[in-house]
């Protein structure tokens, strides 16, 4: 009893804090009140979903920027997915950076500068994805563990 | 390099050196030339000087040769007179002397009256006769002697006897008259010139002395008589000699001597004689005595060339002179003249002369070789500092030049390289973060990572700034207009900076001042900036104080004033800038600003008691870079803050500078203003739910049937809706504990404006006595109750509503502004309110808790409500030592920052604000009160409105007060209301919730409860190619009730609609919709929103039906691709990721324009 109600606080401050850094915004919330007995690992399933769409965008992106010409079009519609489908599971942080990165490569045919921008954004980018996944995957290991747990 | 260059062009830029350089050799040569011509005349001068003497000399000497011809004739004169009278006496040799007197004597006479110069005239015969005239001293007298000696010459005795007389004569007719005297007798018959002229026949001349008495000289010209006498005329020599000395000039000396030797003229060189010897003149020096020294040269006069005479030198006394001499007949006496000229005279004059002309002419060229020198050189000089100049000043511009550059380049660099530095920073913190989930909490790792993270966040802020400055240097700021609420941003601000403020023992306390923040809350304008300039002031002011407090404080610029301040402008400055057309139009763009109607200029201040700013440094704290080094140390910082705050100040229109403390004040006050624009449709808004307020106020008053219901006042301004409380009301008081000088001060200000009697204790101590004095009023306030002036005059600033409502309403005024805010309700009781505002910090809780229910128990009538204020961040800390009962229920608990909205929340507890009195009224009621409840705490950063409202949702509304609303019946009434809508309660109530309407509310609330399934039964289809917005999308949607299909592109979901609409149309309910909503995302691939859009559109025309479509992207509402939704034939236009409220919204409208088709 103890041990659940450990794990209950542990989730609670977690996601808490997920929500205090600005990993997780609203939608998060709206998305885990979505999640019923008809499809109890919904949370799971779209974030699962996300991750797989996600590194394949990441990658589509990294290899773009690694042509020798940069189609910045391509780049930016890669973005601007990356965008809506972190908006739609509330990945705030993530959704920010990519909207950060979608002002460069709008502005990336004036300046050659953008482009090395553009890198460091992708840079961010992953290391946003990243640091959101295992937030994430830590916060579904405690769900998981209180279902196991039979709360 | 460059410099040489730079002479150059400063030498050709230099066109008057040039001249002045050649004019200087061309006055060198115009002396050489001078110096020339001198020494060419000079000789020319001498030689014709020396020609002249030549010739001047030649011209005396043949002049004096010419005189002496001229006195040649005198010589023939006795032969002549000879012959005449040696006729007229018929040859007779022998004549008596009676003869010689009447024959001789008279042609004698005439001789001597006629012939010039002649002086003495004689005869004298052989015999002895003897007959003379002479002249002496114009008396003419005769020498004659009578007797003849004896014929016999030997006989000596003879010639004893001879005797002379003298006679004198009458100078006209020649008689003699007078006494003849006796004289010597003169015997001239021996002389050797006496017997020369008779022996000659033509007569003889010689020197010989006269007759008369002195003696003189005479020329004797001598001619015999027929062989018997000897007639002779004498000249005197000095007459004659007079012709030739008459001529003398200064230098020249003249020499007359004899053939035989006597010196006739002896001028000229002192101490020089002439000796004539045989044709040769020798010239002796003598001494003065006469005795002699040497000869100095002979002259010869012998040889004669071409007549001229032979010049020959001579040295005399070391001067040369030239000696000439002539050979001169005179009267017939042969004799030398010689003349004697220096030898240069003239010439050496001429050399004297020349050698001092000489002198003055160089030293004239010296001095203008001189002068012109100096010019030269002083013009070179000159031309060479000018050049220096130039060169200075080119290097100086260049190096201007390239500072420019530099700077321009500099500020570019810095813009991009700041961007570089920001990502690198926001790598930092994010993996700084990351490493905080790893590290255990406490550890030192972990403390170390949070200083990091300060660090990384410090060094964002200073870069921001400098980012900010570079942009503002580069003139890229640009305003960016939004809505927001002014009185809610500055609160934010000052609850941003409390907490610093409160770590360092300073008060940051927010001044509503005259309350005119919170009536024109709602403005246009870059909030962000606002914020920026705010925080930026407020974190200045909270760095340099050490103790005290930072109040800020803003107000709204009358209007009128300002306005009268323009027109005034408008009327002078226009003459003013008639010709800067430029600065005139700036002008009228300026005042088009100010005179925007709903442009308002607010003013803000911040001010501190820290060290302050001296005087001289006030204005150069706004540049760039500028700290003030005294106060600035150790303290950090750009020193970019306050001139990017000044910038943006001007960016809106304002102006920022320091305002002038009085002496003996600490600190500095920045106090800036802003023009922003009202938000018209809001105040609109406001004004009509008020409007709606007061109708309600008004018809509830009159149900309620209140004792004087005449008193509802529909006062003039449409914002002010006061309700007189009935006169029997006693005020509110409030009673202020508060740490906080400052604070309280404002606190008490504000709310004395409002109206509120407020009470201030400024130690914990004294709060027993003052809440016992209340007490003791209370209790006597019964008998009071007649009397309402009494609390009238007991303080002015207290004063009671009636008063306020003699004033003139529609002026604006300060405490009309705040006024204006609270509307007052008529409460519903008559008995007083008392709200005790405790910090508790500022003394112990326990003790503080103690007092007031202490206070409490003996409480007639009175409701009573404390109010806690409490750090947030011990606020679950200090209340659990506190026991229960100590705290009462109604009490509310606030975080600390006692300002802004929890000011006016604690305002309107107050009974005239519309508060509710739930206070406990007696101890024997406390009883009957529901278990002491805890508030839950709200959040420091929460809005204001909803904090609170939210309070009061959770707090739970019992009525107790059963005596007390038996009392009115209107309180009966609406408590039963309150009681009908609990849950809402705090809202409906709200009088400020001026922006939500009604409609709004109630739609939440019908809203929420059967929200959850508003969309069953309907048919939707979702049009969304990325999986993961589907998958939420179709899930959100079916969790509402709906029926939901999806397509990956717009291709499909145009055949699905396509599909649809023909599948209805073959069950002939073709007016029925295939879906009833479709989301339709914009950008998909094979065929994206818009074009999917179109295509239906199109299609549905053969159905005459319409599908609602609504649009969901990742753009802003307001952005170009939004409209482009609406264009290409959808209906809504929602943002990324989908919400519930927001599809509600949609469908809601989509649903009302569907009605009306």
């Amino acid at each position: 009893m103890d041990a659940m109600s450990q794990l209950r606080r542990q989730l609670h401050e977690h996601t808490a804090y997920l929500r205090k850094e600005g990993f997780l915004d609203d939608q998060f919330e709206q998305l885990q009140k979505l999640q019923d007995e008809n499809s109890p690992d919904f949370v799971v399933e779209v974030v699962s979903i996300f991750f797989e769409d996600s590194e394949k965008l990441l990658n589509n992106m990294a290899r773009a920027l690694e042509q020798k010409i940069v189609d910045f079009k391509q780049v930016d519609a890669h973005v601007h997915q990356f965008k809506g489908s972190s908006a739609s599971i509330g990945a705030m942080r993530v959704k920010n950076v990519c909207i950060e990165f979608r002002n460069y490569c709008e502005a990336q045919n004036v300046e050659e500068l953008f482009g090395c921008r553009c890198f460091r954004c992708i840079q961010k980018l992953q290391y946003e994805y990243a640091l959101l996944k295992n937030q994430l995957e830590y916060l579904f290991r405690v769900e998981q563990q209180i279902r196991a747990a039979g709360g | 390099m460059g410099s040489n260059r730079a002479v150059q062009e400063a030498v050709s830029s230099n066109p008057s050196v040039t001249p002045q350089i050649v004019e200087s050799t061309e006055a060198l040569t115009v002396i050489l030339l001078i110096s020339c011509w001198y020494i060419a005349m000079i000789n020319r001068v001498e030689r014709h000087l020396n020609l002249n003497t030549h010739a001047f000399h030649s011209k005396l000497l043949f002049e004096i040769e010419e005189k002496a011809k001229f006195l040649h004739p005198i010589n023939s004169s006795a032969t002549n007179l000879a012959r005449v009278l040696g006729s007229s006496l018929n040859g007779s040799a022998k004549l008596s002397f009676s003869e010689i007197e009447t024959r001789v004597a008279p042609v004698l006479f005439q001789a001597l009256s006629t012939v010039t110069y002649l002086s003495q005239i004689s005869y004298i015969g052989l015999e002895g006769l003897f007959f003379s005239y002479y002249t002496e001293r114009n008396q003419t007298f005769a020498v004659y002697s009578n007797s003849s000696f004896s014929s016999d010459r030997s006989d000596p005795n003879v010639r004893k006897n001879y005797i002379s007389y003298i006679q004198s004569v009458n100078n006209k007719t020649g008689k003699l008259y007078g006494k003849a005297i006796e004289s010597p007798p003169l015997s001239m018959i021996n002389t050797s010139w006496f017997q020369a002229a008779l022996n000659s026949t033509h007569g003889y001349a010689s020197v010989e002395t006269g007759w008369n008495n002195v003696g003189d000289l005479l020329f004797l010209n001598s001619a015999r008589i027929n062989g018997g006498g000897v007639i002779s005329l004498g000249f005197p020599v000095e007459a004659l000699t007079g012709i030739f000395t008459s001529m003398d000039r200064q230098d020249e000396s003249s020499y007359l001597a004899t053939k035989d030797g006597k010196v006739l003229i002896d001028q000229g060189l002192p101490n020089i004689h002439m000796v004539l010897d045989n044709n040769v003149v020798s010239l002796q020096l003598m001494k003065p005595n006469g005795d002699q020294i040497g000869r100095v040269g002979n002259v010869s006069c012998s040889n004669l060339k071409d007549g001229m005479p032979r010049a020959s030198i001579l040295n005399i006394q070391e001067k040369e002179y030239m000696f000439s001499c002539l050979l001169l007949d005179i009267v017939g006496v042969p004799s030398v003249y010689l003349l004697g000229f220096p030898q240069n005279g003239l010439v050496s004059l001429v050399h004297k002369n020349k050698k001092v002309a000489l002198l003055l002419l160089i030293l004239m060229i010296a001095t203008m070789v001189v002068s012109t020198v100096s010019f030269v050189l002083i013009i070179i000089r000159a031309a060479k500092q000018e050049m220096h100049l130039c060169a200075a000043l080119i290097k100086q511009m260049e190096a201007t030049q390239q500072a420019e550059r530099k700077s321009m380049n500099k500020s570019l660099a810095f813009a991009s390289a700041s961007h570089d530095v920001r990502a690198s920073l926001a790598g930092l913190t994010g993996l700084i973060e990351l490493c905080y989930d790893e590290v255990a909490l406490g550890s030192e790792l972990h403390t170390n990572l949070r200083q990091m993270d300060t660090c990384a966040k410090d060094l964002l802020g200073i870069l921001n700034s400098i980012l900010d400055t570079s942009k503002i240097e580069a003139g890229k700021m640009q305003l960016e207009e939004e809505e927001f609420d002014l009185a809610q941003l500055m609160e934010d601000v000052v609850d941003l900076y409390h907490p610093v403020g409160i770590k360092k023992g300073v008060d940051v306390v927010l001044d509503p001042y005259d309350g005119s923040i919170i009536k024109f809350s709602q403005v246009k304008g870059d909030r962000g900036k606002l914020k920026q300039i705010l925080c930026n002031l407020l974190s200045n002011a909270v760095k340099f104080t050490s103790e005290g407090h930072v109040t800020v404080r803003a107000w709204v610029r009358k209007p009128s004033l300002q306005n009268s301040i323009i027109a005034s402008k408008r009327n002078c400055l226009p003459c003013l800038f008639y010709k800067n057309s430029q600065a005139y139009n700036d002008l009228e763009a300026m005042n088009a600003a100010q005179q925007d109607p709903n442009a308002i200029e607010f003013v803000f201040e911040v001010d501190d008691t820290g060290k302050g700013i001296p005087k001289e440094k006030q204005k150069s704290v706004f540049e760039n870079y500028v700290q003030v080094k005294e106060t600035a140390l150790g303290q950090g910082g750009t020193g970019l803050g306050l001139g990017i705050v000044q910038s943006l100040v001007r960016l809106m229109h304002g102006d920022i500078g320091i305002v002038d403390k009085e002496i003996g004040e600490k600190g500095t006050c920045f106090r800036f203003n802003v023009l922003l624009t009202i938000c018209e449709n809001i105040s609109c808004d406001t004004a009509k739910s008020e409007a709606l307020d007061i109708e309600e106020g008004c018809t509830h008053q009159m149900t309620v049937s209140t004792p004087n219901p005449g008193l509802c006042i529909r006062t003039p301004s449409p914002k002010l809706a006061i309700h007189t409380p009935s006169p029997r009301l006693k005020a509110s008081h409030v009673v202020l504990l508060i740490q906080n000088n400052e604070r309280m001060r404002t606190s008490q200000r504000f709310m004395e404006n409002l109206g509120i009697k407020v009470s201030v204790v400024k130690q914990w101590e004294n709060l027993p006595f003052i809440l016992r004095k209340i007490k003791h009023k209370q209790s006597s306030g019964k008998s009071d109750l007649s009397s309402p002036n009494e609390h009238l005059s007991r303080s002015p600033s207290s004063t009671s509503i009636t008063i306020e409502m003699d004033k003139p309403l529609n002026t604006i005024d300060g405490s009309d502004y705040i006024l204006s805010v609270f509307k007052r309700t008529t409460p519903r009781c008559t008995s007083s309110f008392i709200l005790i505002v405790i910090d508790a910090s500022a003394g112990p809780l326990t003790e503080l808790c103690k007092i007031v229910a202490e206070f409490r128990k003996g409480l007639h009538n009175t409701c009573c409500r404390v109010v806690w204020l409490e750090k947030p961040t011990m606020r679950s800390i200090s209340f659990k030592g506190v026991e229960d009962d100590m705290i009462n229920s109604n009490d509310v608990i606030m975080s600390k920052p006692f300002h802004g909205s929890r000011l006016y929340e604690v305002v309107r507890l107050l009974p005239e604000f519309g508060g509710t009195l739930h206070g406990n009224i007696g101890k024997q009621k406390r009883e009957s009160m529901p278990q002491v409840r805890k508030m839950p705490g709200d959040h420091p950063s929460s809005s204001r409105i909803r904090s609170y409202s939210e309070n009061y949702m959770t707090q739970r509304v019992e009525l107790q007060d059963h005596s007390s609303s038996s009392e009115t019946p209107g309180k009966k009434i609406f408590s039963s209301i309150q009681n009908l809508s609990h849950v809402r309660y705090s809202k409906s109530r709200s009088p400020l919730r001026h922006g939500k309407s009604s409609k709004e509310q109630e739609l939440q609330e019908c809203g929420n409860p059967s929200n959850e399934k508003f969309l069953s039964g309907k048919k939707i289809l979702v049009a969304e190619d990325n999986l993961v917005l589907r998958m939420v999308n179709v899930s959100s949607l079916s969790g509402l009730g709906a029926i939901v299909e999806y397509a990956t592109n717009g291709q499909e979901a145009l055949q699905l609609v396509c599909n649809g609409l023909s599948d209805k149309r073959k069950h002939g309910a073709s007016n029925i919709l295939p879906y009833d909503y479709i989301l339709m995302d914009c950008e998909m691939p094979i065929m994206d929103g818009f074009e999917a859009t179109k295509k239906i559109r199109e299609m549905e025309k053969d159905y005459r039906v319409h599908i609602p479509i609504i649009a969901l992207t990742g753009h802003d509402a307001s952005s170009a691709e939004a409209k482009r939704t609406i264009e290409a034939g959808m209906d809504a236009h929602l943002v990324k990721p989908l919400r519930r409220e927001d599809l509600l919204k949609a469908i809601r409208i989509i649903d009302n324009k569907q009605k009306y088709v």
